[in-house]
């Protein structure tokens, strides 16, 4: 009797003993997609840059680099385990990340159902305008069509992402006027104001 | 006597109730919801029966409507919801009676992704869903006398730049110098395009102009024309590489 009592005990102490080591070494790997592309809400998700760093539980450091549509942590984890993942640093271009089921416990299905959205910043785009004085200048970049009034020295065109192309070209000259720009064309810098040299000149 | 009138009266009455229930054959309404709709013209059709979508408002503000087949359909029948399409006489083209500039498709995806077909019955309510979108034509053109590497295009910021590569020799691996087709993103309907020289090519260095479009020097508005043509869209860009 009491020796059987003393085999329970045993073999309980080797499941506790078990169980304390389980956290990492399990086989599940924690995995997901990283979204790409505009999103349902116009804006522009893309992972351009390096920079993009998750974390498990505060830990595990998962390094992503640029262009991944995917990532996998290195460590493991066990059936029941909990998972938390989150976003330690982003890349300079981007304005922030979501992660969607990032928080679970872990098992076949949620470990592969985790996906995160980077968006990427936006600046304002202003261009001058030199010697314009009629009315009737219109002009685009791409599909931000922008009617401009006479005597406009400067034009606030539709915000821009870092890191993306601007093309401004005059769709509709003024009224007697020509117009022609200079240094149209060009790629969005990491600041709100002195991003561009676009200048729209009219004679 | 008492016992058999009373026995009588529930018969009735079972029966009475069983009537309400069963009586009337069952009928299903056909729900429809359509959404992105900005222009007027749509006409969805099943088991014979038309329902024009109607939308005179703002296209920049697209709506969602909600309307119903006028007459339902048995239990069993079988019903089939699609945008009415006509084939011409000679059976050479098919016209779809979707909103004007707009094509429409099933909606996909939970929860609003149910079938378009289907048997009255099977399910508790039967709810057909519709998505619309704006269609874009495309913008395309020709780069002309491109012998350097590394010209790219762009057309504003809403859509990735396009690089072009001159045309080699297949043997020598030479620029030639011919025409290579420009292939820029398509553009939505009544939307503004421009096409600008992003980056000039390198090796030799050339300098490239942009020309054609709606106003001679690459921009534009994809308009009522463009959908008009023959080749929908605005094929006439000119890149000359110098």
């Amino acid at each position: 009797m009491k020796s059987s009592i003393l085999r329970a005990g045993v073999a309980l102490a080797c499941a506790l003993g078990l169980a304390a080591c389980g956290g990492g070494s399990g086989d599940l790997l924690l995995q997901g997609t990283i979204n790409n592309g505009v999103t349902v809400d116009g804006r522009l998700a893309a992972l351009t840059k390096e920079g993009l760093v998750l974390t498990n539980n505060g830990g595990d450091d998962l390094t992503i680099p640029a262009g991944a549509t995917s990532f996998q942590f290195k460590r493991a984890v066990s059936t029941d385990d909990e998972f938390n993942i989150q976003v330690k640093a982003t890349p300079s271009n981007v304005k922030e990340c979501t992660i969607t089921n990032g928080k679970a416990r872990a098992n076949y299905y949620t470990i592969a159902q985790v996906s995160i959205t980077c968006y990427v910043k936006t600046h304002t785009f202003e261009i001058q305008i030199a010697g314009l004085t009629t009315n009737g200048l219109v002009v685009v970049n791409g599909t931000d069509r922008q009617d401009v009034p006479a005597k406009a020295t400067s034009l606030k065109m539709n915000d821009v992402y870092e890191d993306g192309a601007y093309g401004v070209t005059v769709l509709q000259q003024p009224s007697g006027q020509t117009c022609s720009v200079e240094n149209g064309s060009g790629t969005m810098g990491s600041t709100d104001t002195g991003n561009n040299k676009v200048v729209v000149r009219c004679s | 006597m008492k016992f058999s009138f009373a026995r009588g009266a529930l018969a009735l009455t079972a029966l009475l109730t069983l009537a309400s229930c069963g009586g009337g054959k069952a009928t299903f309404p056909i729900n429809v919801s359509v959404s992105g709709v900005s222009y007027d013209g749509l006409v969805l059709t099943t088991n014979g029966q038309d329902l024009p979508i109607h939308y005179t408002g703002d296209p920049k503000s697209p709506a969602t409507i909600n309307a119903v087949f006028p007459n339902g359909i048995e239990y069993g029948e079988i019903y089939t919801v699609v945008p009415k399409s006509e084939t011409s006489s000679d059976g050479k083209t098919v016209t779809v009676s979707y909103p004007k500039h707009q094509t429409c498709s099933p909606a996909s995806g939970y929860p609003i992704g149910l079938p378009i077909t289907g048997t009255a019955g099977q399910l508790a309510k039967i709810q057909i869903n519709y998505v619309c979108a704006i269609n874009a034509y495309p913008l395309t053109g020709t780069v002309k006398g491109l012998l350097g590497t590394g010209l790219t295009l762009a057309n504003g910021s809403t859509v990735a730049p396009v690089a072009v590569a001159p045309d080699v020799d297949a043997t020598t691996k030479a620029p030639t110098g011919k025409d290579v087709a420009l292939v820029m993103s398509s553009v939505t309907f009544n939307t503004t395009y421009g096409v600008t020289v992003l980056t000039q090519p390198t090796n030799p260095t050339q300098t490239c102009v942009v020309t054609g479009g709606a106003n001679g020097t690459g921009a534009g508005t994809m308009d009522q024309a463009a959908e008009d043509a023959t080749v929908k869209g605005v094929n006439n860009l000119v890149v000359t590489c110098s």
